[in-house]
């Protein structure tokens, strides 16, 4: 017998993959500030990693969490300190450190079995500003809100030295973050979350411990979370308390919004999208503003990513990959049923 | 031989009483239906018995387990599952996905960790779920999205992930409700089809009459928390309280 999942499209993968590994390439031999691009990629493969893991918090368990910065704070600076002061390999960090952000986020899964909605986002954005303050107070290791310089990521001897090897470190990590979590949530896992997202009393009835299973979908976004702080700590090489700020977390959850909340491919073209218009769109936006207003606007992302969440939530909820899914089938069906709508 | 029993179950919610010292066994491989006009405590008894509610007073067994103390995602592994009064599925999963969210315990937890990397566990697990499709006749909708298909066929899918886990008995909360007359009529076939081919033992809440009559080997009553009578689809028609009870007082049968 086949397998049912034959309409996941297999062969576009290594296509993607190969493109993955050409791009620094063909940027190298498009443009000399190829640089930047790495660094800005090497960026959407670290939020990525997140954006996957909140994606399973949010999207599929439905938990919403504000505060996921805080786990990749945790993520970021255990592994500073247990690479740069305990003296660990790399290696052995990049597994442990996320454990342990995990295991922060089962201790949030606590409060996550009594609270719901709206209570359940303020308490992990409580959290989050806990972390920062927790930083802030163990100055003796952490070096308070100073900041704390990190090492190069060595594994099996390598150094990994500069944007162009940082980039195949994390994007490595980044694919495997996306099949590993693919490949859970069409497991029996997935299923349980799901259920638990819209029905709590058929998973009851089902013989899905709610308890156990919130707090399993805590502990995993967790481990993502702080997976990527340990990149970013360790591909920054510096790290500091405003690397981890709320409107962070809040970026992140506009992220899994924006490329269509409950799909793990929605959370990667999310991240890539609202990164991408960060860094390429943005300063493009302030320099018009600039030219054609004389305005000097500081802050103004901020402003863009909350209208494009908006605009997302009012006319596009399924996201960007919704929108997606939307195009093909219209192609799929092309000349007849145009106006077929994906339910 | 009884099966289930319910002794003298009271459950009160802040002095509404919604069940009053109420109790019925069901007997193995039999079908019980319960019925009573609304706010009863139908459902409120299914809930007691699968653990949603705690009755205050009295005690529910289930072949030598205790229910008053079973958690309620525990109550399946004693062998009772239970469909929902307004469907209970997950609308953004395929039809295949919910039923099989019914084998969560069948499914071994070393299975899915394999099977992040090995294809073929998935087909074992959709093997599962079609055998139970094809019983109740919607294998064809095993790819659709939950979201899009009919009311009969949600119901019907609701149907199938209580079978999944193999259960004893299954607590069916109005399988009809809402539903016509060519869907009653399938509904009350897979009912009987679910006690004679798979041996299961089958509890219904249902306002249908013509189907409790048709499908029940004992009908109780249920009015205002108390059970007014329990017995024979034939005897419970006839009877003076059910009468008085469904179309008032001064009703010459």
């Amino acid at each position: 017998m086949k397998g049912r999942y034959a309409d996941e499209n297999i062969k576009w993968i290594p296509a993607l993959i190969g493109l993955v590994i050409l791009l620094p390439f063909m940027l190298k031999g498009i443009t000399f500030s190829y640089k930047y691009y790495l660094y800005i990629l090497n960026t959407i493969g670290i939020y990525l990693i997140l954006t996957v893991g909140l994606d399973i918090l949010s999207g599929y368990t439905g938990l919403i969490s504000l505060g996921h910065a805080g786990f990749m704070a945790i993520g970021a600076y255990t592994s500073a300190i247990l690479v740069d002061q305990v003296g660990l390999p790399f290696g052995f960090s990049l597994v442990l450190s996320p454990i342990i952000a995990g295991c922060f986020g089962f201790i949030i899964g606590f409060p996550a079995l009594r609270v719901s909605g709206m209570y359940l986002g303020l308490t992990t954005m409580g959290f989050g500003f806990i972390i920062r303050r927790l930083i802030i107070a163990l100055r003796e290791w952490t070096q308070g809100s100073g900041g704390l310089a990190v090492s190069s990521p060595k594994l099996f001897g390598y150094t990994f030295n500069g944007d162009w090897a940082n980039y195949f470190l994390v994007w490595t990590l980044a694919i495997l973050s996306i099949v590993a979590s693919r490949r859970m949530m069409k497991s029996k896992v997935g299923r349980a979350f799901m259920a638990i997202r819209d029905s709590e009393q058929a998973a009851e009835a089902s013989g899905i411990n709610l308890a156990q299973y919130k707090m399993m979908s805590f502990f995993i976004s967790g481990v993502f979370a702080g997976l990527a702080g340990v990149l970013m700590a360790h591909t920054n090489h510096f790290i500091s308390t405003d690397h981890f700020d709320n409107m962070l977390s809040i970026y992140f959850i506009i992220m899994v919004l924006v490329g269509g909340i409950g799909s793990i491919y929605g959370a990667v073209l999310g991240t890539i999208f609202i990164v991408l218009l960060e860094n390429l769109i943005v300063p493009v936006i302030e320099e018009w503003l600039h030219v054609l207003f004389q305005i000097e606007a500081g802050d103004i992302e901020s402003l863009i990513f909350g209208l494009i969440m908006f605009l997302f939530i009012i006319f596009q909820p399924t996201g960007l990959y919704g929108m997606w899914l939307k195009i093909r089938i219209y192609w799929k069906l092309f000349p007849f049923n145009p106006k077929q709508r994906f339910t | 031989m009884s099966q289930l029993n319910v002794n003298n179950v009271t459950m009160r919610f802040s002095g509404v009483v919604a069940l009053n010292d109420v109790s019925i066994s069901v007997n193995e491989g039999e079908i019980f239906s319960l019925i009573g006009p609304n706010g009863s405590g139908k459902s409120t008894l299914f809930n007691c018995i699968n653990g949603f509610n705690r009755p205050q007073e009295g005690k529910i067994n289930y072949n030598g387990y205790n229910l008053n103390k079973t958690p309620s995602h525990d109550v399946i592994k004693t062998g009772i599952s239970r469909t929902f009064q307004n469907i209970q599925n997950v609308p953004y999963m395929t039809v295949l996905d919910n039923v099989l969210l019914g084998a969560h315990n069948r499914i071994d937890a070393k299975f899915t960790l394999n099977r992040w990397f090995i294809r073929s566990y998935r087909e074992k697990e959709e093997a599962l779920a079609l055998e139970v499709m094809d019983f109740l006749g919607i294998a064809n909708y095993e790819s659709k999205y939950m979201s899009g298909q009919p009311y009969g066929i949600q119901k019907l899918v609701e149907i199938a992930r209580a079978l999944m886990p193999k259960p004893e008995l299954i607590l069916m909360d109005e399988p009809a409700a809402g539903m016509n007359d060519q869907e009653t009529y399938e509904i009350a076939k897979i009912i009987g089809e679910i006690r004679d081919r798979l041996g299961i033992t089958v509890m219904v809440v249902e306002h249908d009459m013509n189907l409790v009559m048709s499908i029940s080997d004992r009908v109780g009553v249920l009015d205002s928390g108390k059970i007014i009578t329990v017995g024979l689809p034939a005897e419970v028609k006839a009877h003076p309280k059910v009468l008085k009870a469904y179309l008032g007082e001064g009703f010459d049968a």
